[in-house]
């Protein structure tokens, strides 16, 4: 077992609405070692986001704050130190990146400056030089071609799979022990999407950080991820390690949205027949279900998924694999 | 297409509960909704009939029998603080009315058809706006005379081009939506394609005007009346504060600050409407 | 495309927007408006009386000939002279011009960094009370007529409390000073309400950004992504508001300038208007337009500059 470097255990975020308060995360537990990655998957709404952006003390306040919970950074809960504190594991020890790289650099200073912000924020013993190096050295990093030139630009002036680069380039600087990827690809062009994840996947193997990967595509997940969290109405649904959660599934939403990734028949070369998809809506955080907040999209829903019992609770039915169901596949 | 009007449909929906469950919106649309009222009453003569009247001593102090004072000639204040209204909220609307026509029309022109005609009107619109506002205001009333109308004109006249920029470049937003595709590949002309296709889509955007350019309105009624331009012959807001400028000297300052405050009142009311009605209407800007 | 070749088209621009300018004055002053020569001589002026005025005023001739005596006056600044002062009206502006700008310039500087200052303040305490009270403040301000505050103003700190000048002015440094300090005063509270809501809506459509998110995540303290990021995204907006603003501080305040007997070109319109100057009226009409067009023109040039998203088409 490698070294567990973040814990969040019960995390509970709430928002505060004009139309009451929602529980945007309810109840998250979830662990992150070295040098693995951890996938965080569900759709827009289930909370991934805000559970990632809650590790790093993004939640807007208000609307938003943490009403319950711990998130242990190598021992410290990041929830109880003072914000200045905090700083100073932004982007030094814990960072993150974005999901639409066309907004999230500062389109009025180049990419070498926004690199190097960073560095004279937490390496401040960097002088001038050394941080002008270090950038065009994380940019090549990166994969971006003649870097002594590119430093000097703009973000406009870069594609979008460029400024994705920087973005990551900008989020390694320090050297991290913990990236979160908030959807780096789902902005980007299919092709770029999977060189990015590759350089991903190549930067965790040479500085060893763990990565969070939030994300709705399974196709991401199977490409990056060695745990893997299902989150539906900022509840995890079903987690375990990444091989066990596609071969066999347990919970009927795991279950349908890997059943709704398109594939390729490779004897007819054809795709097989009609793609599935997962009836119904997710139900309004306003409005939950009694019982299990799935039900109603479920196809092997029972009168004791309606309410009676209670909603169904997180259990281990194999080692290091849970599931919320009333009634897992199996 | 359908799709786009029931967008449209709920987002009106939304916008509506949006305002009413704002406490401050609501109280500035009651204030509104009264003044408009008081004019209308006014207007019929069942308020404020005797304001040229004299029923009193010449600059008589407020007391408990003149509310709000006499002017010079021994008249009520407050009954000539109500017949402005009259004069405030027709400026305010004729003048919002006739700047909603001629921006919408060269803006949606523009926008819609772009090319020649576009160069021609962006020309038109960047040539006036470089006049002076108050140039062409002085300009209009010496054209048309002195007067109510005059006035109406003159406002109206003069502020079209913030709406007209808007507008186009909306249009130019829209027109290559998909919706307005699809209403072209049904066969709709272009007037059908402004009107029943873009224009509805555009709309928060000349009510959120409206509401300003109601207010910047009554406000330059009282410049108008200050250079000698305004209304003649009844009282306005503006030859009310007008007038105080011989009275405040010799201490008697009811009639100014019954004016100024009837105009900061509803204009105030206005400021705030027209922020509720962006937050409510201008889903892009919500929550700022 | 680059900067220069930018700069000459937008300044070619200029040509047809002058000309557009020119012939709107004429068609407003010279078509359309009812015929000056009754309102200098009064109704009883004799047909003669009006032909030889008509004649002296140069207002015989043709109607192309009188638009390019407008275009020609806009090439070169000679606009003859007012009809109520006799004064050579280039004369009259350039003696107007410091005036005004004594109590413009400093009153825009004063008011400039004052509401850049408030709005940056209520931002970062944006939605908290603090924030709300502020705005409403300011659009209460707003909501008062101009006219008030210089009634208000000149009755109760100068004529009440003594602490300005009533009225009046002198020329020269410093000597102008004691005149212009309560016009600034107002001037700046006339402006603060519209230029801190202004500006406020442009530093909180930044704040919202993505950029922002990813400045905190990079472990910025709060101050420093207001000040750094958030301010030089926003000076883009905030330049081409400001500069445009620059061609009517010298036209000065006609409200303020009649009231405190400010002898600059606010002034001079007010004259004007009273007593149905048109040459003077004109003259203004076109300096100021020229003055605008060339600071938009400024104005866009600048916005290239300062926002490196802009690429020149």
């Amino acid at each position: 077992m490698t070294e567990k470097i973040l814990e969040v255990k019960d995390l509970v975020v709430e928002f505060k609405t004009d139309r009451g308060k929602i529980t945007a995360v309810n109840g998250v537990n979830f662990e992150v070692f070295k040098g693995k990655t951890l996938g965080i998957v569900g759709e827009s709404g289930s909370g991934k986001s805000v559970t990632a952006l809650s590790i790093m003390r993004l939640i807007p306040s208000p609307p938003g704050n943490v009403a319950g919970g711990t998130i242990s950074y190598r021992g410290k809960n990041v929830l109880d130190i003072p914000l200045d504190q905090m700083r100073t594991i932004r982007g030094n020890e814990i960072a993150m990146i974005f999901q639409e790289p066309m907004t999230s650099l500062n389109p009025v200073f180049t990419v070498g400056n926004q690199i190097e912000e960073v560095l004279e924020l937490h390496q401040p013993e960097l002088d001038r030089d050394q941080r002008k190096e270090k950038a065009i050295e994380m940019l090549r990093l990166v994969g971006i071609p003649s870097p002594e030139n590119r430093v000097g630009e703009y973000p406009h002036q870069l594609s979008g799979g460029m400024r994705q680069r920087v973005m990551i380039a900008m989020s390694l600087a320090c050297e991290p022990d913990i990236l979160i990827a908030d959807e780096p690809t789902t902005a980007l062009d299919v092709t770029i999407q999977a060189q990015i994840l590759e350089l991903m996947n190549k930067l965790q193997r040479e500085m060893g950080m763990g990565i969070v990967m939030i994300t709705h595509d399974l196709g991401v997940v199977a490409e990056t991820c060695d745990d893997v969290a299902v989150m539906y109405c900022g509840q995890i649904v079903e987690q375990s390690d990444v091989k066990t959660l596609f071969n066999n599934p347990k919970h009927p939403y795991t279950k349908g949205l890997i059943d709704s990734i398109p594939s390729f028949d490779s004897t007819t070369g054809g795709a097989k027949g009609r793609l599935p998809t997962i009836e119904g809506m997710v139900p309004s955080l306003f409005d939950l279900p009694e019982g299990c907040n799935f039900q109603n999209r479920c196809k092997s829903v029972t009168e004791k998924c309606r309410g009676p019992h209670g909603e169904p609770k997180l259990t281990e039915i194999n080692p290091g694999e849970f599931v919320r169901c009333f009634h897992p596949l199996s | 297409m359908k799709n786009e009007a029931q967008k449209s449909k709920s987002l009106w929906y939304h916008a509506w509960e949006s305002l009413v469950s704002d406490k401050m919106a609501v109280t500035c649309l009651i204030i509104v909704l009264a003044y408009f009222l008081l004019a209308i009453l006014s207007s019929l003569g069942l308020v404020a009939s005797d304001y040229a009247k004299e029923i009193g001593p010449s600059y008589a102090p407020p007391s408990s029998e003149y509310l709000f004072g006499l002017d010079i000639f021994g008249r009520s204040v407050l009954a000539k603080t109500i017949k402005g209204t009259e004069v405030a909220m027709s400026v305010g609307l004729v003048t919002g009315i006739i700047s909603m026509i001629i921006g919408v029309f060269l803006g949606a022109v523009a926008g819609y058809f772009g090319g020649k005609i576009d160069e021609v009107i962006v020309w038109f619109y960047t040539t006036f706006n470089s006049i002076p506002y108050i140039m062409l205001l002085v300009a209009i009333t010496f054209i048309l005379g002195k007067g109510i109308l005059a006035v109406y004109l003159a406002l109206g006249l003069t502020s079209w081009v913030g709406l007209c920029r808007l507008i186009r470049g909306e249009f130019i937003r829209h027109k290559d939506r998909e919706y307005v595709q699809a209403a072209a590949a049904i066969g709709g002309g272009d007037f059908r394609k402004i009107f029943k296709h873009i224009l509805p889509n555009v709309l928060h955007i000349v009510i959120i005007n409206f509401s300003l350019q109601f207010q910047v309105a009554i406000k330059s009624e009282v410049i108008l009346s200050y250079l000698g331009l305004g209304v003649q012959g009844r009282p306005s807001w503006g030859t009310m504060i007008n007038d105080a400028k011989l009275e405040l000297a010799r201490g008697n300052w009811w009639q100014l600050a019954a004016a100024t405050a009837a105009m900061m009142v509803v204009v105030l009311a206005f400021n705030i409407l027209g922020d509720a009605l962006r937050d409510a209407l201008d889903p892009k800007l919500k929550g700022k | 495309m680059n900067i220069y070749s930018y700069i000459i088209r937008r300044l070619l621009y200029v040509i047809p927007v002058l000309l557009g300018v020119c012939l709107i004055i004429f068609i407003l002053f010279n078509v359309l408006s009812p015929d000056p020569t009754l309102i200098m001589l009064g109704k009883h002026a004799s047909k003669t009386q009006m032909m030889e005025l008509r004649a002296e005023l140069k207002l015989d001739r043709p109607w192309f000939i009188q638009y390019i005596d407008i275009v020609r006056s806009t090439f070169t600044f000679d606009f003859g002279r007012s009809w109520s002062t006799k004064q050579e009206i280039s004369e009259m502006i350039k003696n107007g011009a410091i005036p005004s700008l004594t109590v413009t310039l400093p009153a825009f500087l004063v008011s400039f960094v004052l509401s850049i200052s408030i709005s940056l303040f209520v931002s970062f305490y944006r939605g908290k009370i603090i924030d709300r009270s502020i705005v409403f403040v300011c659009v209460a301000l707003m909501s008062i007529s101009s006219l008030a505050y210089i009634l208000y103003g000149q009755m109760f700190f100068a004529f009440q409390l003594g602490w300005f000048e009533i009225s009046g002015y002198e020329s020269g440094f410093p000597d102008f000073i004691p005149y212009v300090l309560l016009p600034i005063l107002i001037w700046v509270v006339l402006s603060v309400g519209p230029d801190v809501r202004f500006y406020r809506t442009i530093i909180l459509d930044e704040v919202y950004q993505d950029y922002v998110r990813t400045a905190r995540a990079k472990g910025l303290a709060e101050s420093t992504i207001m000040f750094k990021h958030v301010l030089k995204n926003a000076m883009v907006s905030i330049i081409t508001y400001v500069v445009i603003r620059i061609p009517f501080l010298i036209l000065g305040s006609l409200l303020i300038e009649s009231f405190f007997s400010i002898p600059g070109l606010g002034g001079i319109i007010l004259n004007a208007i009273n007593s149905s100057d048109f040459p003077v009226l004109k003259a203004m009409t076109v300096l100021s337009a020229l003055a605008y067009i060339i600071f938009s023109v400024i104005t866009d040039v600048l916005y290239t500059i300062v926002d490196p998203r802009v690429r020149l088409k």
